[in-house]
């Protein structure tokens, strides 16, 4: 099967509106990352009890989604499945967008951004037995090859696309586990030391990275005017809903483990106390019975706009996995002396207040990928052409560049 | 090489919270709002937790003075990506501030709190350093003259009274002792070598009971508590 590529025309109201806003929040997120950087961390919700917010909540969310949608485009470039072509080319991209947005995340949740490079330095001025260090290695390499990759597919290279495709796949699950690792290698925090959470994280990274190409695919498709193909989404819904499994099962037997122990005080915080209302309402509840409810339903699994919604449901039920691992995973304080119980502000459980100025940065985050994603959509050959093209004029000198 | 350690004798801390008050004296350390301080983003490099157990009529609270543990295997300097904080020759965990990222890897690692991070700027920014080593500041690396915000800081146990007492040739643990040790009113807090077996916190160690803090995460922390 030969699938030809080509540009979104990008002249239409709805698009610039679309870039404009983007733009618009994109700006507001600067601004409130020039805040945040000269007044301190203080313009953040983070404490020395929850060091890391809702930029590093971002971060490892967008890493995720990445990993994930890159994963998924070897299935094609890698594996060979036909099937998933059309679709795959948006894939990769995605995947880069959302990769520099969660360096980005990284970036400006540093006390020192200007510093950035030191993390940069490998073996030079890292200390390489830090999870951030080697990290440093997995995302500024995967950043790279996968823009390698994106260029042998652009080029029509197939042999080395399937080179590249092979790399970069294994490579992003390495990027995946490391950053499971960050958390999981951490001894001193009971709910985060785990020795599966590197296949956790790979885990939420493929469901969320699926679910997120399976909603951009069909509002791409839709919006730009195009059919969208009814077994190929329902297909990936199908790989969805294995994804989900896995996770809950490795949630599941994550948590078990932390209660069987003894030590089990802050998994047991993080199940009952004030905050489970994210876990069991948004993480469980979101993340995974409301779209397995749908994907495993006969009548509506086959329908795209029930899939799409499935897909959302995951896609915030996972941001919301990642939020609640970072900050009330952290909230429950450390046992410095037992037993006996820690008097005052050292022994408190720590609230963690969000900040206007987060929320924005994190917005403003979410659009700049936003905006690199439908800029690309316009300017490079991404997506399958339509059924019936209609070549409006003003997109006549574009489409020349798609590949024949 | 001096392997300096801290031997706490809980038995007789009243918990006055003199060493607090002297660390940041002597190392300028800023004060935070009492909102600060409730939400944690008051910087501190030495506190005093207080303890309680049991309940009604029997009662009872332990205070324990918490300093850095300069842990011999410490957390935080493995997980340090900048190469920023580190173990010296002589076991003293330290901070090197132009080096910090200030990513708070650290803060996430130690399994003592004893990390804080620099939230603002602050007013007290000269890292009070009378007796700086000349020749280092000459190198222009170390050590660093000014606090900024957006770093990670933490107790050095005045690394800068051991260098500069070495160097004039004074007994450590003696003549020199850490702020919090010198200020403490009922000398609760020894320090010494804990290589040097005629030390005083070797012989401190050798005839009274001690623990150290969380020994489950295996850091080897160099601060002792005796208590019996």
């Amino acid at each position: 099967m030969k699938t030809d590529f080509v540009a979104l025309e990008g002249n239409s109201r709805g698009y610039r509106i679309m870039v404009a806003i983007l733009v618009v929040v994109g700006l507001a997120g600067q601004a409130s990352f020039i805040i945040s950087y000269v007044n301190g961390h203080q313009a953040f919700g983070s404490s020395n009890v929850i060091p890391w917010g809702l930029p590093i909540t971002a971060a490892i969310y967008l890493i995720g989604l990445s990993a994930g949608s890159l994963i998924l485009s070897s299935l094609t470039y890698v594996f060979g499945r036909e099937q998933y072509k059309p679709v795959a080319r948006m894939a990769v991209f995605l995947a880069i967008a959302l990769i520099f947005g969660a360096m980005m995340s990284i970036a400006v949740d540093l006390g020192r951004p200007e510093k950035f490079w030191r993390l940069f330095m490998f073996f030079y001025l890292n200390n390489m037995t830090s999870m951030f260090a080697i990290n440093g290695i997995l995302y500024g390499g995967y950043f790279v090859i996968s823009l390698a990759y994106l260029g042998t597919i652009l080029a029509a290279q197939p042999k080395l696309t399937r080179i590249m495709g092979i790399i970069a796949v294994g490579w992003a699950i390495l990027v995946h586990m490391g950053t499971g690792a960050i958390f999981g290698f951490i001894a001193a925090r009971e709910t985060w030391a785990s020795p599966i959470k590197p296949l956790e994280f790979l885990t939420a990274a493929l469901t969320s990275g699926l679910a997120l190409l399976i909603l951009a695919i069909i509002l791409t498709l839709r919006f730009s005017g195009r059919e969208v193909k009814q077994p190929l989404v329902v297909s990936l819904g199908r790989m969805l809903s294995v994804f989900i499994a896995v996770l809950v099962a490795l949630i599941t037997v994550d948590k078990l483990t932390h209660i069987y122990s003894p030590a089990r005080e802050a998994t047991v915080y993080m199940l009952s106390g004030h905050f489970s209302w994210i876990f069991w309402g948004l993480q469980i509840g979101l993340g995974a019975v409301v779209p397995l409810a749908i994907l495993f339903n006969p009548g509506l699994n086959q329908k795209v706009s029930w899939l799409a919604a499935a897909s959302a449901s995951v896609v915030v039920g996972v941001f919301f996995e990642r939020y609640y691992l970072v900050i009330p995973g952290a909230a429950f304080p450390q046992p410095y002396f037992s037993p006996g119980e820690i008097q005052g502000v050292w022994g408190a459980l720590n609230s963690f207040a969000l900040k206007p100025a987060e929320i924005l940065l994190c917005a403003g985050i979410f659009a700049i990928v936003g905006l690199i994603f439908v800029l690309g959509l316009k300017y490079l050959d991404l997506l399958p052409p339509k059924e019936a093209p209609e070549t409006p004029t003003g997109a006549a000198a574009k489409t020349p560049e798609g590949k024949a | 090489m001096a392997r300096w350690g801290m031997v706490i004798d809980l038995d007789k801390c009243t918990g006055c919270q003199a060493c607090s008050l002297a660390c940041k004296a002597e190392n300028n350390v800023p004060h935070g709002s009492p909102q600060e301080h409730a939400r944690r983003t008051a910087p501190f490099w030495h506190k005093v937790i207080a303890v309680n157990q049991g309940a009604y009529p029997s009662p009872s609270t332990t205070l324990i003075p918490m300093p850095c543990m300069h842990c011999d295997d410490a957390p935080c300097t493995t997980v340090c990506p900048a190469k920023a904080t580190y173990r010296r020759e002589d076991g003293i965990v330290i901070q090197n501030f132009r080096r910090c990222i200030g990513c708070k890897y650290c803060i996430v690692a130690c399994p003592y709190g004893v990390r804080s991070f620099n939230y603002k700027e602050q007013e007290g920014k000269t890292y009070h350093r009378p007796d700086l080593p000349p020749d280092r500041t000459d190198r222009g690396i170390w050590p660093f003259p000014t606090r900024v915000e957006g770093v990670v800081e933490k107790c050095t146990f005045c690394f800068h009274r051991i260098d500069e007492g070495l160097k004039q040739g004074k007994k450590i643990g003696v003549d020199v002792v850490p702020a919090c040790a010198e200020a403490c009113p009922a000398q609760v807090i020894a320090f010494g070598d804990l290589d040097d077996p005629s030390s005083n916190v070797s012989r401190l160690l050798a005839s009274r009971r001690w623990f150290r803090l969380r020994e489950d995460m295996s850091t080897h922390p160099k601060v002792f508590y005796l208590a019996d």
